[in-house]
């Protein structure tokens, strides 16, 4: 090697590796990456404890990571090295297919399967029995259902999994809402379905527990735009959702009271604070309410439901408000399965589980 | 600390070289002897007064050695550091194996230690052993200043993964070394190279070796997959390090032998131990081999002398017995070689590559196994034992996802790229040409490295066993 090209690399990589450093060590450390909806690592706390149980390194490195300068660039040019120039399938797990971004998920976890039917019927035996409820079950399938094995993806056998949670909770009525479902209900950059798409499958569920939830809706649509959940993920520019949402008479005079505190704070069906905040999908029902309540005072019934559900449920049940009185929705992720008898009145009333198989297939996440 | 982190690429290194460099000469060794300290004691805090006191105890041992040279108490010194050197390397590599086997056999239960093993002890107890060695052999002077002493031992760019720098190689560098922009430019290149094979290919594919264990359906394809990808996986991450090592020497004005020489070209199974992980084979010949007498003995010596070395070279890499069949079946491919096969696959063009690679395959299969019992599941998987499918869904996958860096890692596993840039340096305008991309080329390799540590990618490191 000749001396000059010698003393050119020798002075750029030196500019290059002390420029990177002096931003490492003085820039501000940043407190939320909206992209990946998270909060990121701040400096760890240095002392004598820390640094000899390792802990003091150990979160160092993943706090160098996560502050990184430029660090949404750095993930793209990651992103854009895996994709374009080594031509994997899915960087970090997610994959693009069909204009949809979506994540491999293909392990059946049977624990989950066993932990989530137990828990409901614990749930059920412990306040739903002999007070003449009705009980039902349905399940959402993710997006893969319909993108990953058709697209050469890694998939779960959804059909096996829904068949053998049903046989779980067989004491149950299932009610099957995949016919009515297809790839375009969903999301392209992320995992939940539209509510624009999905008044059929409150129909079909209202019908099934003995109501009736026809409607007509306004269609309105968010001025923002929607970047779900996989976008961030995938760290290469996609192009974003909108989010829309339906009202009617019916869901804008809804009483809506959530009990995130445990005390009734009223509110509305669509949160537009969240609507313009870091996930616009929280606006369904103000997103991780553990416990809220929908009361229909023009209802022509005097049924009600008890619903428990996951992000998907929130995004449904303004449509269901037509068919009942009240409902009681129940996020049993942010509140423990015990307080339940605390808050809900099961007497009479219809109760339904529909949760995600996303979630079923890590129901460790729903608490006993 | 790992080379491939952000810590030390962008935290310890920049702040280790301003003050190397700004450092008068006669402190020089000080700074690295420091900050080889701080970069051992950030992966392991306890272990830091472990080394130091092995280094005091080797430094009085080397000056003991020399003053006695000639007595039969320098024998015993070398022989105290020997076996204190082995006995330390025992306790914390090797006890629990001994403990498992002795419960095996005699149906005792004795709780095992679980103990931590010390980062890069098999390197630097290796290291040690060839300073008092080659003191008692007379081949090195004794080291008078513990601060040289101690900047060779625990020199950070190959304290962890090597490759093992013998004293003999380095003990004029320690004293008197040359500084150039020509050496500090190989360097910078030669350690971007090996941080890119460790990031982009080796990382990658373990990435394939994680999918394919946490995979329910196995299959004949995916065991040739996951063994193939893991050989590769090996090779870069491995040599990889030993490129960083090599590329960081240089900077610091250190010359450290070649580690890895293109192993998966070769054409028998012994060339291919004289280009993968040459340190530890030239090690084990000079230390054992030979002082046992090497292959000046009669036939049946011979045999034990290759077996204890290759019995040796496989525990070294882990304790279990894997690692020892696997080295074992080294020295029978060596000994079957030596007697018959040489002169059959030297005739053939294709087929003597195929041999090596086929026997090497078998051999990472042996190596990838957590167990005696899980190497047999690799190997036996390999050939469609366990009634397990000729090909599933996620061997495709895999073979589709990975594909094109399995085509990449094959293609940077020979010197075609080498061979061709010598075959174009020969025109002076491609010359020119190639050294102006070449900078660029080291950049990218570089920014999209630091992009997947920013990333937070896989990033596993590979030497907790040795």
């Amino acid at each position: 090697m000749n001396k000059v090209k010698s003393i050119i690399i020798t002075v750029i990589f030196a500019v290059f590796i002390f420029s990177v450093s002096a931003a490492c060590y003085f820039k501000p450390d940043t407190d939320f990456s909206y992209s990946e909806r998270r909060e990121l690592l701040k400096r760890p706390k240095l002392s004598v404890e820390t640094v000899t149980s390792g802990e003091f390194m150990n979160n160092f490195e993943t706090y160098t990571a996560d502050q990184f300068p430029m660090r949404g660039v750095m993930r793209g040019i990651k992103a854009f090295f895996v994709e374009k120039i080594l031509m994997q399938y899915e960087n970090n797990g997610v994959f693009r297919a069909e204009g949809h971004l979506s994540k491999i998920d293909n392990e059946e976890n049977p624990y989950m399967l066993d932990y989530a039917s137990n828990l409901f019927t614990q749930i059920v035996d412990r306040y739903a029995k002999d007070k003449n409820t009705n009980i039902y079950f349905s399940i959402v399938p993710d997006k893969n259902y319909f993108l990953a094995a058709k697209n050469g993806y890694p998939s779960l056998d959804y059909e096996g999994f829904i068949s053998r949670m049903k046989e779980k909770t067989s004491s149950m009525k299932y009610i099957d809402v995949v016919p009515l479902l297809s790839l375009n209900d969903y999301y392209t950059t992320d995992s939940h379905w539209k509510q624009e798409n999905i008044t059929d499958i409150a129909e079909h569920l209202a019908s099934e527990m003995g109501t009736d939830a026809k409607s007509s809706y306004t269609t309105n649509t968010l001025t923002n735009s929607f970047y779900g959940v996989y976008s961030g993920q995938y760290a290469l520019p996609v192009e974003p959702d909108s989010i829309k949402y339906l009202t009617n008479d019916t869901i804008n005079n809804c009483i809506v009271t959530y009990y995130d505190t445990g005390m009734p704070k009223t509110g509305n069906m669509y949160n537009m604070k969240k609507a313009e905040g870091k996930d616009p999908y929280e606006m369904f029902l103000s997103g991780s309410t553990p416990l809220a309540t929908i009361e229909n005072p023009a209802s022509k019934t005097d049924k009600e439901l008890v619903m428990f559900r996951d992000s998907f449920g929130g995004c449904l049940a303004p449509l269901l408000a037509e068919g009942y009185k009240k409902i009681t929705l129940v996020d049993i992720r942010y509140m423990s399965s015990s307080f339940i008898g605390n808050f809900v009145n099961f007497e009479n009333a219809d109760v339904l589980f529909i949760y995600s198989t996303a979630l079923l297939n890590n129901s460790t996440a729903l608490r006993p | 600390m790992l080379f491939s982190s952000i810590p030390f690429l962008y935290y310890f290194l920049p702040i280790v070289l301003i003050i190397y460099f700004i450092t008068p000469k006669a402190l020089k060794n000080t700074v690295l002897l420091l900050s080889s300290l701080v970069f051992y004691a950030w992966g392991e805090p306890r272990y830091v007064f472990l080394m130091i006191a092995t280094v005091l105890f080797n430094y009085i041992l080397g000056i003991l050695i020399e003053k006695t040279r000639g007595k039969s108490l320098s024998k015993f010194f070398v022989i105290l550091s020997v076996v204190a050197s082995l006995s330390v390397l025992g306790y914390f590599k090797y006890a629990d194996f001994f403990i498992k086997n002795f419960n095996t056999l005699t149906g005792l239960s004795i709780p095992l230690l679980k103990i931590a093993l010390p980062i890069g002890i098999s390197f630097y107890t290796f290291q040690i052993l060839s300073y008092t060695v080659d003191v008692y052999r007379g081949d090195v002077a004794a080291q008078k200043n513990p601060i040289t002493l101690g900047a060779y031992i625990a020199l950070f760019p190959q304290l962890i993964a090597g490759p093992i720098v013998r004293y003999v190689d380095v003990e004029k560098q320690l004293v008197k070394r040359t500084h150039t922009f020509e050496k500090t430019a190989f360097g910078i290149q030669r350690f971007i190279i090996g941080l890119s094979k460790k990031i982009i290919i080796a990382n990658t594919l373990g990435q394939l070796c994680e999918n394919f264990h946490s995979a329910d359906d196995k299959s004949v394809m995916f065991y040739w997959l996951f063994v193939i990808a893991y050989m590769l996986q090996i090779y870069f991450d491995f040599s990889g390090y030993s490129d960083m090592a090599i590329g960081l020497g240089k900077i610091l004005g250190f010359d450290f032998m070649e580690n890895f020489r293109y192993p998966f070209i070769s054409s028998s199974i012994s060339e291919f131990w004289r280009r993968w992980h040459i340190s530890l084979g030239s090690w084990f010949r000079d230390y054992v081999y030979i002082p046992m007498g090497g292959n000046r003995v009669g036939k049946i010596r011979l045999l034990i002398n290759i077996f204890t070395v290759w019995f040796l070279t496989g525990f070294w890499h882990g304790a279990e017995w894997n690692f020892i069949i696997w080295g074992v079946y080294f020295g029978i491919l060596l000994l079957m070689e030596k007697y018959f096969l040489a002169k059959h696959i030297k005739k053939t063009k294709i087929t003597k590559h195929i041999y090596v690679l086929f026997f090497t395959a078998i051999s990472f299969a042996i190596f990838a196994g957590s167990s005696m019992k899980d190497a047999l599941v690799n190997v036996g998987g390999m050939f469609g034992y366990g009634d397990i499918p000729l090909i599933s869904e996620s061997a495709v996958y895999n073979l589709r996802n990975f594909g094109f860096i399995l085509i990449i890692a094959m293609v940077c596993a020979t010197p075609l790229f080498v061979k061709l840039k010598e075959k174009l340096n020969t025109n002076r305008k491609i010359r020119h040409l190639m050294d102006a991309l070449e900078i660029p080329l080291l950049l990218i390799l570089l920014i999209v490295s630091t992009a997947y540590l920013a990333d937070g990618s896989f990033n596993p490191f590979l030497y907790f066993r040795f």
